[in-house]
């Protein structure tokens, strides 16, 4: 007997989708470079509230949602790997693979406020940074946290194509309409979530990534642009 | 044998030195150089695309004239044998794949000459949304070089 559980909320499918097109923007504004450099900026800025949003979501959003929910604890590992985890949701596995993805993505903005390209972009965060071979690592590491992106971004596609090869599993569409099939025993009902807590969660991630660049200007007043009409005569 | 050995070490050493000083220098000459670019192109970023309404023709004109002459004064001479290796103000970035890849290089190097020299151009007209296309076709040329021979920290 199965029945449809609604396991992933619309805030959740909207920020999975979202971040992989800023993502993808992203990687492609910085191979591109030039003027679109600024873009690059603006798509980590948004990547960076995303990730406040889940970070939030994480604990107020519905059930399957809630990192408390799936914790890839050792037990709960233990039990997967022997084949005797039972459940819906994240699985210990692929919890652990949540985390790191998260873990990366937060390093890769964190380092990517303070890094510069050394030809016509710096970060939010690159002045507060005094110095110089720190600045370096800071923008050498933005791009080691990419390249281990693509290691688990590889090792997420791989998963999925397992799931659907081999457990005859469809990962996809329930990322798309949220809803799977579960047997019956295992349905539990859906709790939290909701229009109000995400509207809210939404304003704060917004104001968070709107703080960043402007608080930035409070604590280290990046010196603004000559206004003077005429340039020094020497 | 170990003679004439010796003398073509020396020959080789002292020509590089007669040309643009011994590797040590060239690395600080060239870093110099980069560093005197960015605050240039810093000056156009600010004027041109972050506070347009700041636009001083004659500054960035200035700016832009800058950053031409540095690319049209031979950089390439700084980039002798063996300075791969050493620090200038600081360790170089320069990757040792730099001398294996002559042709690419030249090709990346001729590049940013040719958007700087046409930056200069543009900047005389004082047009800011042409000065900003031609400041991005600038920064990709400069990528051009990072991804091809500068070392990611």
């Amino acid at each position: 007997m199965k029945v449809t559980v609604r396991i992933w909320d619309f805030p959740i499918r909207l920020f999975h989708w979202l971040l992989v097109l800023a993502v993808v923007a992203a990687y492609v504004t910085a191979t591109l470079g030039g003027n679109l450099m600024d873009w690059h900026g603006r798509i980590g800025s948004f990547i960076l509230g995303l990730l406040i949003f889940r970070l939030i979501w994480g604990f107020i959003g519905s059930t399957y949602a809630r990192f408390g929910s799936f914790l890839p604890t050792l037990p709960r590992l233990a039990a997967y790997l022997r084949g005797r985890w039972y459940g819906i949701g994240h699985n210990p596995l692929g919890a652990l693979a949540v985390f790191a993805l998260l873990a990366d993505l937060s390093l890769l903005v964190g380092t990517g406020l303070c890094a510069s390209d050394d030809i016509a972009f710096e970060g939010p965060f690159y002045q507060l940074v005094d110095d110089e071979s720190s600045r370096d690592k800071l923008s050498g590491l933005h791009v080691q946290a990419f390249n281990f992106l693509l290691v688990l971004v590889a090792l997420h596609i791989a998963s999925i194509v397992f799931y659907r090869v081999v457990k005859k599993t469809n990962l996809v569409v329930p990322m798309l309409t949220g809803k799977k099939e579960v047997p019956k025993a295992l349905a539990t009902t859906v709790i939290g979530g909701g229009v109000f807590r995400f509207l809210t969660t939404v304003i704060i991630s917004g104001a968070v990534v709107w703080g960043v660049w402007e608080g930035v200007e409070i604590i280290k007043p990046v010196e603004s642009a000559p206004v003077t009409a005429t340039p020094p005569s020497f | 044998m170990k003679t004439k050995l010796t003398l073509a070490i020396i020959l080789a050493t002292a020509t590089t030195a007669a040309l643009a000083g011994p590797i040590e220098e060239q690395i600080r000459f060239r870093q110099s150089a980069y560093s005197f670019l960015g605050w240039n192109t810093g000056k156009i970023k600010k004027q041109v695309v972050d506070h347009p309404e700041t636009f001083n023709k004659d500054y960035v004109a200035a700016a832009a004239n800058a950053i031409a002459a540095v690319a049209n004064s031979g950089l390439g001479e700084l980039y002798g044998a063996g300075t791969d290796q050493g620090t200038g103000w600081k360790t170089s970035r320069l990757k040792p794949e730099f001398f294996q890849k002559k042709d690419e290089v030249t090709v990346v190097a001729n590049n940013f000459n040719t958007a700087a020299n046409e930056l200069a151009k543009i900047a005389a007209t004082g047009d800011v949304n042409a000065i900003k296309t031609q400041f991005g076709k600038l920064g990709e040329t400069c990528k051009g070089c990072h991804d091809l021979i500068r070392i990611k920290e």
